[in-house]
C-alpha cells in the first residue's frame, strides 16, 4: 500500500500551531435603552406600514362592495318579475289541477282561508311551496345551486 | 298556494319587458357608473320594496330601473366600447372574485372616457356603502286598517283584598 511516490507525512505548519484561545470572551454589553428603543422604533415602523397597507386593502374591498350594492336593484327588479311569473304559473297550475274536485276554491282549503291575511300583505312562500308543481330535482337543483360553481 | 281568484297578481304581459342579458364581469365593470347614472331610479325602487315588502306594488319602479340600465349600457356601448371591453375583460380574467384591484389601469382609462364623452363622474370610494337619503313624491305606503276586536275590560280592583304581610318592610323599595 505504502509507496514512495506521492507520499507526504502530514505535519504541523511551519513554526508550529498558534496558541490555543482559551480565554473567556464576554461580548460587549448593549445599553438597555438601545434595545428597548430599537424595539419600539421597529414596532412603530411596522405598525405604520401595516396601517397604511390595511387602509389601501380596505379601500379595494369597499369599492367591490360599492359595485355589488350599485347593481343590486337591477338584479332585484328582474328577480321580482321572475318570482311573480312563478306565482302566476303556480296559480294557473292549481286551477288546472283541481278543476275536477267539487267544492275546491283557489287559495283556500275547500272555501276556508289558509292564512289570516286581511291587510292584503304579500306572502313569501317557502321553496317547497314555490316548486310544488315541479319535479323533485328542480327544487334540489335550486336549493343546491351554489354548489355548482 | 295562498292566492285566491280575487287576489291581484300581475299578468304575463305586464311582466314581460326586455331584460338586460349581461354577464357578471360586465355588470361589475359598469356598476359604479351605473349606480351614479340611475341613482334616483334605484333608490326609488329599493325604498318602495323595503316599505311595502311586496313585489307586486313595485313592478313599475323595477321596470324603470331596467329601462335606465338599458339606457346606460347603450351609452357605454356607443361612446366607450373599446375602453369598456378592455376593462371588463381584465376583470374577468384577472381574479376569481372579480375585484377591481388588478385592473386599476384600465379603470382609469374607462373613467376618463366616461367623464369626457358621457359626462358621468365615478363616485368616490364608499359612496354606495354609505346611507343615502332619498326624496320622493310617492306617498308612503301604509297597510289598510282593519277593525280591531273590543278591548279586554279592566281587571277588578284589588284594593283591600290583598292581605298585608306581617314581616314585610313598612317603608322602602318593595313596601
Amino acid at each position: 500500500m505504502a509507496s514512495s511516490g506521492g507520499y507526504t507525512q502530514d505535519l504541523p505548519p511551519q513554526g508550529g500551531y498558534g496558541p490555543i484561545d482559551w480565554a473567556k470572551r464576554i461580548p460587549k454589553r448593549v445599553n438597555g435603552f438601545m434595545v428597548f428603543g430599537s424595539f419600539i422604533a421597529f414596532t412603530t415602523a411596522a405598525w405604520v406600514i401595516f396601517m397604511h397597507r390595511r387602509r389601501i386593502e380596505k379601500g379595494h374591498d369597499l369599492e367591490v362592495n360599492d359595485a355589488r350594492i350599485a347593481v343590486h336593484p337591477l338584479y332585484e327588479a328582474e328577480r321580482h318579475r321572475m318570482l311573480m311569473r312563478l306565482h302566476r304559473q303556480n296559480r294557473d297550475e292549481e286551477r288546472e289541477l283541481m278543476k275536477n274536485v267539487p267544492g275546491w276554491e283557489l287559495g283556500t282549503f275547500y272555501g276556508e282561508p289558509v292564512f289570516y291575511n286581511m291587510r292584503e300583505r304579500f306572502y313569501h312562500p317557502t321553496l317547497e311551496e314555490l316548486y310544488a308543481h315541479t319535479k323533485w330535482y328542480d327544487i334540489y337543483n335550486k336549493a343546491f345551486e351554489k354548489l355548482e360553481h | 298556494m295562498p292566492w285566491k281568484e280575487t287576489d291581484y297578481l300581475p299578468s304575463y304581459e305586464e311582466l314581460t319587458v326586455p331584460e338586460l342579458t349581461l354577464t357578471t364581469p360586465v355588470m361589475r365593470a359598469g356598476a359604479l357608473h351605473f349606480g351614479k347614472y340611475c341613482d334616483n331610479q334605484c333608490k326609488e325602487f329599493m325604498l318602495c320594496y323595503y316599505e311595502t315588502m311586496d313585489p307586486r306594488k313595485c313592478l313599475n319602479e323595477g321596470k324603470e330601473v331596467t329601462r335606465c340600465g338599458f339606457e346606460f349600457f347603450g351609452k357605454v356601448k356607443k361612446h366607450c366600447a373599446d375602453e369598456f371591453t378592455k376593462f371588463h375583460e381584465c376583470i374577468d380574467f384577472s381574479s376569481r372574485d372579480l375585484i377591481f384591484k388588478p385592473c386599476k389601469k384600465q379603470q382609469k382609462i374607462f373613467d376618463v372616457c366616461m367623464r369626457e364623452k358621457v359626462g358621468i363622474e365615478r363616485p368616490p370610494v364608499g359612496y354606495f356603502s354609505l346611507t343615502r337619503v332619498h326624496h320622493t313624491e310617492r306617498p308612503k305606503h301604509t297597510l289598510p286598517k282593519i277593525p280591531l276586536p273590543d278591548p279586554i275590560p279592566d281587571p277588578p280592583s284589588v284594593e283591600g283584598r290583598i292581605p298585608k304581610h306581617k314581616y314585610w318592610p313598612k317603608r322602602g323599595l318593595f313596601s
